[in-house]
Formats: C-alpha cells, sequence, structure tokens
C-alpha cells in the first residue's frame, strides 16, 4: 500500500509537471500560479486511489475521484473557494494533451491490428461512434428543450 | 484493459518516455488550435489531437521502444484520473444546474442505441455477417468486450467484432470525436451542450476530445460543457453496461434476426 502511493506520487508528479508546463505554453499560465491547483487535484487522485484500496467495493477509483472532486468544490464544503479558485488555473485542454500524447505512444502497438481491419470494418465502426454521438444529442436537446433548459 | 495496479512500479524511472512525451507538449501546446471553416461549420484541431498523432508516429520511430510503449498504457489511466478530479471541482459549483439537467443527462444515455439503428442495417448491408452483432451493439469500450467476450467467447464471430470496434476506438476513437464534435456543433442547429452530453461516452480520451472542441469552439459556454459532459461519463460509466446488457445486445440481435431472415431464408 505504501509502495502503492509512493508510485502513484511519483507518477502523478511527473504527469502534472508536463501539464503545468503545458499549461504555460498553451494557456500562459505561469507554472507557479498553477502549482497550487494542480496538488490540488493530485491530493483529490491519492484520496481516489487510496478510497479504492480501502473500502472492499467493487467501485472504480474514477468514480470516488469524480465524486470527491464534486464534493470538496461545493459550496458548503470548507475550503471550497480555494480548490475553485486554484484549480480554475490548471486548465482541463493542458490535461488533456499529455494524456493523448501517452495514449499515442500507446496505441503504436494497436496499430497493426488497426491496420488489418479492413474498409468495410472501418466504415461500420465510424457509423457507430456516429451513431452514438449523434443519438444521444438528439435526445439530450429535445429533452433540454422540453424542460426549457435551452 | 490488462492494466493493473502492480503494473505501474518503476514507471516513473522511464525518463525517456516523459521527456518525449514533454516534448511533444511543449512542441503541440506552442503550435495552439487551429480553426478550419467547413461551410457555416468549423473542424477545430486542437494540441492534443497532434499530441496523439505525433506519439503514434514516435512509436514507428527508434526513439519509442516497446518498453515506453508498454509503460505509456497504466499513466493514461493516472492522467484520466486528473482529468475526472478537475471535471469534479468543475461540477461541484454548478450541480444545481447539472441537477436540472438530470433527465436529459440520464435519458441521452439511450442514445447509444442509435450505434445499432445507423451502424447495423449498413453493417449487414455490406455482408458483414454475425461480427456485426458485435460491433454494432455499442461503442465497444472494455465493459462491453467483457460482456460479448461472456456471452460468446473469444474466437466468436461476435468476439471479433467487438473487438475490431475496440481497436477501431483505441486507435481512431479520439481523434474522431474531437474532429465532428466542434464540426456537428457549429453546422447543426442542436446546441454545443447537447453535444457536450454526447461526449460522455465513457472512456476518458474520447470525452477530452469531444467536449474540447466544443470548449474551443463556444468558450464561453466552458464550465456547463465541462459539467455536462463530465457528468455524462460518469454516467456512461456506471449505466453503459446495464444499457447493453438489457437493450442495446438484445435490440441487436432482434433486428439482425429480422434483416437477416430473408437473405438465408429461413
Amino acid at each position: 500500500m505504501l509502495k502503492n502511493i509512493q508510485e502513484w506520487v511519483l507518477l502523478l508528479g511527473i504527469f502534472g509537471i508536463t501539464a503545468l508546463i503545458g499549461n504555460w505554453a498553451g494557456y500562459d499560465i505561469l507554472p507557479l500560479a498553477a502549482i497550487p491547483g494542480m496538488i490540488t487535484l493530485i491530493v483529490i487522485c491519492l484520496a481516489g486511489f487510496i478510497l479504492k484500496e480501502v473500502i472492499p467495493v467493487n467501485f472504480p477509483s474514477i468514480a470516488y475521484i469524480s465524486i470527491i472532486g464534486v464534493i470538496v468544490s461545493m459550496p458548503w464544503f470548507p475550503g471550497s473557494e480555494k480548490v475553485v479558485e486554484w484549480t480554475s488555473k490548471v486548465e482541463l485542454l493542458a490535461l488533456a494533451t499529455p494524456i493523448l500524447a501517452y495514449a499515442g505512444i500507446a496505441i503504436g502497438r494497436s496499430w497493426t491490428d488497426f491496420v488489418k481491419l479492413g474498409w468495410k470494418t472501418i466504415v461500420v465502426a465510424t457509423l457507430v461512434m456516429l451513431g452514438t454521438f449523434l443519438g444521444s444529442a438528439v435526445i439530450a436537446e429535445l429533452i433540454l428543450r422540453v424542460q426549457g433548459i435551452i | 484493459m490488462e492494466g493493473n495496479e502492480n503494473s505501474l512500479s518503476g514507471i516513473w524511472k522511464d525518463w525517456r518516455l516523459h521527456a518525449i512525451v514533454l516534448g511533444i507538449v511543449v512542441v503541440t501546446e506552442l503550435i495552439g488550435t487551429f480553426k478550419i471553416p467547413v461551410g457555416p461549420g468549423v473542424i477545430l484541431l486542437l494540441p492534443m489531437l497532434y499530441a496523439l498523432v505525433i506519439g503514434l508516429g514516435f512509436y514507428f520511430t527508434p526513439v519509442v521502444k516497446e518498453k515506453q510503449s508498454k509503460n505509456a498504457e497504466p499513466i493514461i489511466v493516472l492522467g484520466v484520473s486528473l482529468l475526472l478530479a478537475k471535471i469534479g471541482v468543475i461540477i461541484g459549483p454548478s450541480l444545481p444546474e447539472v441537477i436540472a439537467a438530470g433527465p436529459a443527462l440520464l435519458l441521452q444515455e439511450l442514445g447509444n442505441l442509435g450505434t445499432i439503428l445507423i451502424a447495423l442495417p449498413v453493417a449487414i448491408w455490406l455482408g458483414l455477417k454475425r461480427e456485426a452483432v458485435g460491433m454494432t451493439h455499442s461503442i465497444g469500450r472494455e465493459p462491453n468486450v467483457g460482456l460479448i467476450m461472456d456471452k460468446f467467447g473469444i474466437n466468436s464471430p461476435e468476439g471479433r467484432g467487438v473487438m475490431a470496434m475496440y481497436i477501431f476506438g483505441t486507435v481512431f476513437g479520439a481523434v474522431f470525436l474531437g474532429l465532428i464534435s466542434g464540426l456537428l456543433a457549429t453546422l447543426t442547429p442542436l446546441s454545443p451542450l447537447s453535444f457536450a452530453m454526447a461526449s460522455g461516452v465513457g472512456s476518458g480520451s474520447m470525452m477530452a476530445a469531444a467536449s474540447g472542441s466544443l470548449i474551443a469552439a463556444f468558450p464561453e459556454l466552458e464550465s456547463q460543457i465541462v459539467a455536462f459532459s463530465g457528468a455524462s461519463n460518469l454516467l456512461s460509466l456506471s449505466t453503459g453496461l446495464w444499457v447493453s446488457i438489457f437493450i442495446g445486445l438484445p435490440l441487436t440481435e432482434k433486428i439482425y434476426a429480422r434483416m437477416t431472415r430473408n437473405r438465408e431464408g429461413y
């Protein structure tokens, strides 16, 4: 457990530093200004990972992390203003770029399988993605309009 | 799919990997976002999309070895965790808004069935057989792969179908959704918020790409877009499998049976 925490901290730290530099290069936010926000996010992640290890229920750590993030930023939570203020300095897109850079390197190994798929499969798979995306958007649009939200 | 916690050990020491990623991030963020007008719509090219493509490109050079590619995989999970923490703290302050949009959030999960109505007929028309059931019953992420494997086995045609979808999604999903979400949101009369909900398909990188494009196209709606796509992604993760088991797969089977009945002459 302690060994795991150490690995998580190191890796989240490395990822965080990369994201902070990207945050600077792409969004002109100085790393120094964004460090408190990044540390806050890392602590939330660690809390989620630890909860998953401690609580003997098959509930994914990412769900814990999302829920903790929501709770600590709700207005009634002590210190939530600071959480919101600090984390607002870490751009969402700056977190996404390193994820996809790692993903690109990782999916190289799936590439040989990918090129073997054949054109029919590619056509159908494209329609699957499009179908899901449009299907969800159309339903959401209908309900949001009925509710008068948009 | 294979990532387990123990495989993390020592990955932090893979400096070659982290240095490559840092290099990619700095270069792509400095390049910034490009907007390509397509009629009245816009295709957005975001740094994260270049990062994916450049990362993939590096895989085929001697710079990235098999080891780096293997080590990169579990780090994606950690990165997505940070992303979800960030989304969490955006949802928190706007939770009343998210709850108000609850009915739309819940019901749009059924939009995944759109794939069966659009993709399954085309698959059958193209001559795919039982593979089509595996491919089109859902968007084919990890839980769906598990479901099909469990029901039909790894070497079944259905299993091959869902694996094909999984591979396609892994390699091309984020790029594809990133490109079409901004375009569709600027081209169609549907609201960006509806597309935000649709962005939460149950995969962190696909959601990031799809909602990232929306944010770049509609910066004034950023926090709402993030809150809706994040909440929808969370719902997809928790309900997606059940929608597949109780609605998606049975419906796919039914339509498949009906559409192939005449051809196979039962």
